[in-house]
């Protein structure tokens, strides 16, 4: 009866049904329509296409390659009248296909996207499911255990999702750019077939982990097997998208084949070309930030939907959850999207001008706007729920600083470099850039800013943790699982520092550079220096004034002196600024990695001053999670963006160039207005997606109410 | 949808439909509008162009940007282009930026050879909206942009082609990476990274060659290796100089003062500074002859020789 009324409200309660119906039959005709299309090419196209001279990289010698594509981009079906003998003769393989006179690059824009966003959520809440699940294992606690299913019974609805959008892509990518596919083919088969097995293992640990849930419960050997099936799950989940990720970087940054034949030299470097590894880094990172922002959206959406306190409870600690997940992977991500960015540079010059200084450049000051808004986001989603943190009063002062600090960080993120001067302009100011504003613009204060926004949230998530904590108990009681965590943390920071400090004396650089890096290597000795008194205080019950004395440092070097310095080394010695930047990373992640080893074991005993009052949040809070889902979701479509648009008309970039009617680069306002769309429709499909995996839940909690069953209680 | 749904629903639209305002916002200040393309004809797209997809910051530098000295300086270019154009009997000196990029063998500057390709052809392919872009960027390097004077040569300019670029395959199987792994190999009797930078890596003594792929063709990439003397760019001939003790050297100028000059000369496969006054200088002239060696041809395999011009090939 209930499944009877779920039905009926079908309509009233989705909107989003009718319109995936209605894109899925839209899109499912494409493949039978370009055959339609292309039986009908037009002959004068074909010998355009088949002009002497052009060459096509995957065909071999003396093949002559055509077009079923007119050369002003008109539907093949509308021109050529050169009879059927004469097409026979001089049709070649297609190289393009249009859709109705479609933009097929939107197509394939659109359907790729959506592929992607949901392979991110796919990918990246296993990996802190199976985490979750394990905590509450060893912690004993089955509130963990559930929220862990609850993922799960999210993703494998979603599974289905990515598959169907994957096959769609694979048609439309076949069917409406066949050259192209045809040179990927060639060049990366192998990995095609073993992309397809590693599926099915993805999907056969996917479905085994998640209703093997209740079967392998109980003995500690059955648990550990089904987090075994989990870890496997993420290995095939992780090795798929390695492999997806060697396509798509190869794209960029072409290896291990002729150059200009596009002829097969080595599987093995185009697979590993320059581009696969910081690709890979930067994709997982996101893939779990991502993950976790869409799950802390998910249970917003339950929070304000909930009847009871029990749920707003659940639902509340849930969102707590996703958001920590998403904020922890947020933070080392610009680190990861550096890396990229300087490999982009490294592999092609020509690609990184494009990036940062040429076409693209503007795209990222909306990134820094999206970036903004997340942290923003979720600092105020923080701060919030310190409010219902009895004992949180004793921060709430810090607010207004670090209010303050993201806003300014923000501001100066968002400087353009060259703000756009009329000739007028130029002729008052006396040069082409504005006197005070460039030295925000530049990758020097952007840097600074982005290592300080990063401390600033830190510092919030700190005060955050401590709300609830009262008198500590002294360090030198704690026993050696403090002492051990402790050194641990510094011998993990000595190492990531140290190490870089030497690599940093044998880097090739003329000696008129190389006097640019020794600042450097001071500053990361001094940071380790730091980071061994930070522990020397926390063993003398000083942890605190430890923690402080490390924020101020990290502060004072990765910030204004970097800041400065890196003026200075713009100037006269660019090519110093990579190891600078690495340097940068490397002493903001050795201050957040000790200073939250010592805040964990500093306040590991401490006692309580109230507890957690779990659903106990403002309405307000629950739309900052949703702010935050939304925002990462358009984040990932501009720097799709971004990463595909850097090719600009070229297929594979160097190699194969893209010919067709679409190879030029879309405008900013109408990349706003597409992502816009691929947005909308993911969140309409995510929506509809979870409300069908939530159908089962409806009647388990219906059998639940008639037993009079009650929900256990959360705390912290 | 109940209420909460609904709210939500529209709280969502809200933030998509602020992002694609945020889109739309800075599509204007950048200058590049609606339209089709990233750039729009303004100096400032002209600008990102000139130093990016366009390439021209490889043979050109302006001022103290960039360190190219293929092709001229184009500090003060606007004002150059009215006296050349008076000169040339040319109505007015966009006429003469106008067909120096859509002619460039027309006008050759004194002192510089026929190198600079047809931009709107592969591989560098500008479209006419970015030809046009980069001309109101050049008009305003010592002068002020025209754009309503500047889009009446709108149809003088052609548009970019859209042919492939006609490949050219090595006799042989080679590999880009491995021609990279021995220009930049020290171990061999010659190294091409010891005397040119690609990517910030090798040391600047004959031309950068970063982005070269991109504006040269594999043919020049063979003659430069066989006969490095055939065609020398801008900035790198050989200088013979002869002391008043009849010591003679033959080298690249790395520096010169009032009192003495630094030259970069090749002594068995390494390049070595000399600092000879310039009291001490009998005679100094320049010389048809590159400081590259000339047996670079008999130091590599077959293999090693393709893989290099593969290598200089793509780098794009």
């Amino acid at each position: 009866m209930n499944n009877l009324k779920i039905l009926l409200n079908l309509p009233k309660r989705s909107i989003y049904s009718v319109v995936l119906l209605f894109f899925l039959s839209i899109v499912s005709f494409l493949p039978l329509s370009q055959n339609i299309f292309a039986a009908d090419a037009p002959a004068e196209a074909a010998k355009e296409a088949a002009a002497p001279g052009v060459e096509l990289p995957q065909f071999e010698a003396g093949q002559a390659p055509a077009s079923s594509q007119s050369p002003e981009g008109q539907p093949a079906g509308e021109a050529g009248t050169a009879t059927a003998a004469v097409e026979e003769e001089e049709a070649g393989p297609v190289q393009y296909r249009a859709f109705f006179g479609i933009d097929s690059r939107v197509i394939v824009w659109i359907v790729s996207e959506l592929h992607l966003m949901f392979a991110a959520f796919v990918l990246g809440v296993p990996i802190f499911a199976v985490i979750v699940e394990i905590v509450g294992f060893k912690g004993g606690d089955i509130k963990y255990d559930k929220m862990a299913k609850e993922f799960t019974k999210l993703l494998s609805a979603a599974f289905a999702t990515t598959a169907s959008l994957g096959g769609l892509l694979g048609f439309c990518l076949y069917g409406l750019y066949p050259e192209f596919m045809g040179h990927m083919t060639n060049v990366f088969a192998p990995t095609m077939y073993i992309y397809a097995l590693m599926f099915f293992g993805e999907a056969f640990t996917l479905y085994g982990y998640y209703y093997s849930w209740e079967i392998l419960k109980g003995a500690a050997f059955k648990k550990w097997f089904h987090i075994m099936l989990g870890v496997m799950l993420n290995l095939f989940g992780t090795g798929l998208m390695f492999i997806t990720n060697s396509w798509a970087t190869y794209m960029m940054s072409p290896a291990g084949v002729a150059p200009l034949t596009g002829k097969l030299l080595s599987l093995s470097h185009a697979i590993y070309n320059p581009l696969w590894m910081p690709v890979n880094i930067h994709r997982l990172i996101a893939n779990v930030c991502f993950g976790g922002f869409v799950v802390g959206a998910y249970a917003a959406v339950k929070f304000l939907g909930s009847k009871s306190e029990e749920e707003r409870a659940h639902y509340d600690w849930m969102g707590y959850v996703g958001n920590f997940i998403g904020v922890g992977a947020l933070i080392p991500l610009p680190f990861a999207g550096y890396w990229l960015g300087r490999e982009i540079y490294s592999s092609s010059p020509v690609m990184g001008n494009i990036m940062m200084g040429g076409a693209f450049s503007w795209t990222f000051i909306i990134q820094a706007i999206l970036i903004g808004m997340l942290f923003i986001g979720a600092n105020y989603y923080l701060w919030l729920g310190m409010g219902r943190i009895k004992g949180s009063e004793r921060y709430t002062k810090f607010f207004k600083y670090l209010i303050f600090v993201i806003f300014m960080c923000f501001a100066v993120w968002l400087t353009p470099h060259n703000l756009p001067l009329s000739g007028e302009e130029r002729a008052m100011i006396g040069e082409q850039y504005h006197p005070f504003s460039k030295y925000f613009g530049v990758m020097a204060a952007k840097n600074a800013v982005v290592n300080l926004i990063i401390l600033a949230t830190f510092f919030s998530f700190l005060i955050y943790r401590r709300s609830n904590k009262g008198e500590m108990m002294p360090f030198s009681e704690q026993g050696k699982v403090g002492k051990v965590g402790i050194f641990s943390g510094v011998i993990f920071c000595l190492l990531m520092l140290v190490s870089y400090a030497i690599s940093l004396n044998f880097v090739e650089l003329e000696a008129n550079m190389k006097v640019f890096v020794k600042p450097l290597i001071r500053a990361l000795y001094i940071q380790s220096f730091v980071i061994c008194l930070a522990a020397y205080l926390t063993f003398r019950n000083k942890g605190k004034l430890g923690q402080a004395i490390l924020f101020a440092v990290t502060a004072c070097i990765a910030v204004l002196y970097f800041w400065y310095y890196g003026f200075e080394v713009m100037q006269k010695a660019n090519l110093v600024l990579r190891y600078l930047s690495v340097t940068q990373v490397s002493i903001v992640m050795s201050c957040l990695i000790m200073n939250a080893v010592i805040d964990i074991f500093m306040f590991r005993k401490a006692k309580l001053v109230g507890g957690i009052e779990w659903g106990k949040m403002p309405v307000r809070s629950q739309y900052a999670l949703l702010l935050l889902c939304v925002v990462i979701v358009i984040l990932m479509g501009l720097m799709g963006f971004i990463r595909s648009g850097l090719r600009m008309d070229w297929h594979v970039y160097g190699i194969m160039q893209d010919t067709s009617q679409w190879a030029y680069t879309p405008s900013l306002a109408y990349m706003g207005r597409i992502v816009g769309l691929i947005v909308a429709l993911f969140l309409g499909l995510v929506a509809f997606v979870f409300w069908l995996a939530g159908l089962g839940d409806k009647k388990e909690k219906a059998k639940e109410h008639e037993y009079g069953e009650v929900s256990a209680g959360y705390e912290d | 949808m109940n209420k909460s749904m609904l709210k939500i629903t529209a709280f969502g639209v809200a933030v998509i439909g602020f992002y694609i305002y945020i889109t739309m916002y800075v599509a204007g200040l950048s200058g590049t509008g609606g339209g089709e393309s990233a750039g729009g004809v303004s100096p400032e797209s002209g600008e990102k162009i000139f130093w990016g997809d366009g390439q021209c910051s490889t043979c050109h530098k302006i001022g103290s940007s960039g360190s190219a000295t293929r092709g001229p300086d184009q500090d003060g270019l606007s004002g150059r282009a009215e006296e050349r154009a008076k000169e040339l009997g040319l109505p007015s000196g966009l006429d003469y930026l106008v067909e120096s990029i859509v002619e460039p063998d027309k006008y050759i500057v004194k002192g510089y050879d026929k190198i600079m390709p047809r931009v709107f052809d592969p591989p560098i392919m500008l479209s006419r909206e970015k030809i046009l872009a980069v001309l109101a960027y050049l008009q305003t390097l010592g002068g002020e942009p025209d754009i309503g004077a500047l889009m009446k040569y709108k149809d003088k300019i052609p548009e970019a082609s859209k042919k492939k670029v006609k490949p050219w395959v090595p006799p042989m199987v080679v590999d880009a990476k491995e021609g990279e792994k021995v220009f930049f190999d020290e171990t061999r009797p010659v190294t091409c990274g010891k005397c040119h930078v690609v990517n910030g890596r090798g040391k600047q003594v004959g031309p950068e060659l970063t982005g070269i792929g991109a504006i040269q063709t594999p043919e020049y990439f063979l003659e430069s290796i066989l006969k490095p003397s055939a065609k020398i760019v801008k900035g790198y001939e050989t200088m013979y100089v002869i002391t008043t003790d009849g010591i003679p050297y033959n080298g690249l100028i790395k520096s010169e003062t009032e009192e003495e000059i630094v030259l970069l000369k090749e002594e068995s496969g390494e390049i070595e500074e000399v600092a000879i006054a310039k009291s001490d200088i009998q005679e100094m002239k320049k010389q048809d002859v590159s400081i590259m060696p000339g047996n670079i041809g008999e130091l590599l395999s077959v293999q090693d020789f393709y893989g290099i011009v593969s290598f200089l090939q793509s780098l794009k």
